[in-house]
C-alpha cells in the first residue's frame, strides 16, 4: 500500500471512531454556549405559596419550623434548615428547597431535576468525571488533529477540485485569525 | 471482528470502569489537619487572606447552571461564605445543596464599590432566578470568599 492508501485508511477508520464523541461535544458544545439564556443541566421549577405572615425576625426554633411546614402540607421532616437573614428559612427536605419568607408569608418551593439528554453530554463534555476522563478527551483530541491532517492531505489530483480544497482550508484557518483580530 | 477493533473495546471498557469508581471528592485532596469555623473567618479575614484553610458546613446554595459555586453555613445565625472554583475545575452538583461538606480553600478578600456589589448581586440573582432591587444596594462593602480547591461532599 502506497502513502495515500494508508492516509485514507487513517482517516476513515479514526472518523468512524470519532463519531459517537463528535456528536457529545457538538451538541453539548452549542448547549453550553446559551447557558446565559437557559441551564442545560438542570431544570428548575419554582411553584410559590403562601402561609399566614408572621411578625417575626430572629432565629427560629425547631417547632416554629415544624409549625410552619405543618401549614404548608408538609410532612417529611427537613433534613437540614438554614436562615440567610433574620426574616427567611430555607429548608431542605429531598433536595428540595422550602423558601419562607415570614413577614410576607410568601413560599416557594423549589425543586430541580436533570436534564436526561443534556446532563449526560454536558458531563462528559465538560469534563466533569476527570480521571480516565481526561485520558479519552486527550485522545479525542489527538484523533482530531490526525484527522485534520489525514483529510489536508487528501488533497485531490484533480487541479480544479484541489483549488476547491485549499479555498476551503483556508476559509477554515483565516475564519479564527479574522475573530482574533477582531475581537481580542 | 479484527484484533485492534477488540482492543479499542475493551480498553473503553476498562477506562470506563475506572471512572465509575470515583468518589464524591472535587478537585485537589483535602490536607489540612485542623478545620477553621467559618464564623472565624468572617469575622476576622483580614488573618486569613492568601491562606488555605479547611472548614465544615452545610451547603445551602448551588451556582444551579455551571456548578461554580456554593455557599456554606456559619456556625452563627444567619452566616454563610461563598466557596468559589474555577469554571470546569471543579463542578458543584444541585444534588450537594442541603448536605454538609468539608472543603479546603484559599481565603479571598474583596472590597466592592456600590456599583460593583449590584451587579454582583443581579448575576446571582439571575443565575438563582431570584428577584433583586437594585435600590436594596446603599453602599459597596468587603467580603471574603474561599477560592476553591478541593471538596468532600460524604452524603452524596
Amino acid at each position: 500500500m502506497n502513502w495515500r492508501n494508508w492516509n485514507f485508511l487513517l482517516h476513515r477508520d479514526i472518523g468512524y471512531a470519532c463519531i459517537g464523541l463528535t456528536l457529545i461535544y457538538a451538541l453539548s458544545g452549542i448547549a453550553v454556549n446559551h447557558v446565559r439564556d437557559w441551564n442545560p443541566n438542570y431544570r428548575v421549577e419554582r411553584v410559590a405559596a403562601q402561609i399566614m405572615p408572621r411578625q417575626f425576625s430572629g432565629v427560629v426554633t425547631d417547632a416554629m419550623v415544624r409549625g410552619m411546614l405543618q401549614e404548608l402540607g408538609e410532612e417529611k421532616v427537613p433534613e437540614s434548615v438554614f436562615q440567610p437573614d433574620p426574616e427567611t428559612l430555607w429548608a431542605f427536605i429531598d433536595g428540595r428547597r422550602i423558601s419562607i419568607h415570614f413577614p410576607s408569608g410568601t413560599v416557594e418551593h423549589e425543586r430541580f431535576d436533570r436534564r436526561p439528554f443534556w446532563y449526560p453530554l454536558n458531563f462528559l463534555h465538560l469534563n466533569h468525571p476527570k480521571q480516565a476522563w481526561t485520558w479519552v478527551a486527550d485522545i479525542y483530541a489527538a484523533a482530531l488533529l490526525v484527522l485534520a491532517i489525514t483529510g489536508f492531505l487528501m488533497l485531490p489530483r484533480d487541479l480544479r477540485l484541489r483549488k476547491r480544497a485549499l479555498i476551503l482550508t483556508g476559509f477554515g484557518i483565516l475564519l479564527p485569525v479574522l475573530a482574533l483580530a477582531l475581537f481580542y | 471482528m479484527s484484533s485492534y477493533v477488540k482492543i479499542l473495546l475493551i480498553s473503553t471498557v476498562v477506562v470506563l470502569v475506572a471512572m465509575s469508581a470515583q468518589a464524591k471528592n472535587f478537585g485537589e485532596n483535602l490536607i489540612l489537619d485542623k478545620n477553621t469555623s467559618i464564623s472565624e473567618i468572617l469575622k476576622n479575614g483580614d488573618a486569613y487572606v492568601g491562606k488555605r484553610v479547611k472548614v465544615e458546613g452545610l451547603i445551602v446554595d448551588v451556582c444551579a447552571k455551571r456548578g461554580c459555586w456554593m455557599y456554606l453555613a456559619g456556625q452563627g445565625p444567619f452566616e454563610k461564605l461563598r466557596f468559589k472554583v474555577i469554571d470546569g475545575e471543579i463542578v458543584i452538583p444541585m444534588e450537594a445543596r442541603g448536605k454538609r461538606a468539608v472543603a479546603e480553600g484559599e481565603v479571598q478578600k474583596f472590597d466592592l464599590s456600590r456599583e460593583q456589589v449590584i451587579e454582583q448581586r443581579k448575576h446571582h440573582a439571575e443565575e438563582t432566578g431570584q428577584p433583586f432591587d437594585p435600590a436594596s444596594v446603599t453602599s459597596g462593602e468587603t467580603f471574603y470568599q474561599l477560592r476553591g480547591l478541593g471538596v468532600e461532599i460524604p452524603g452524596l
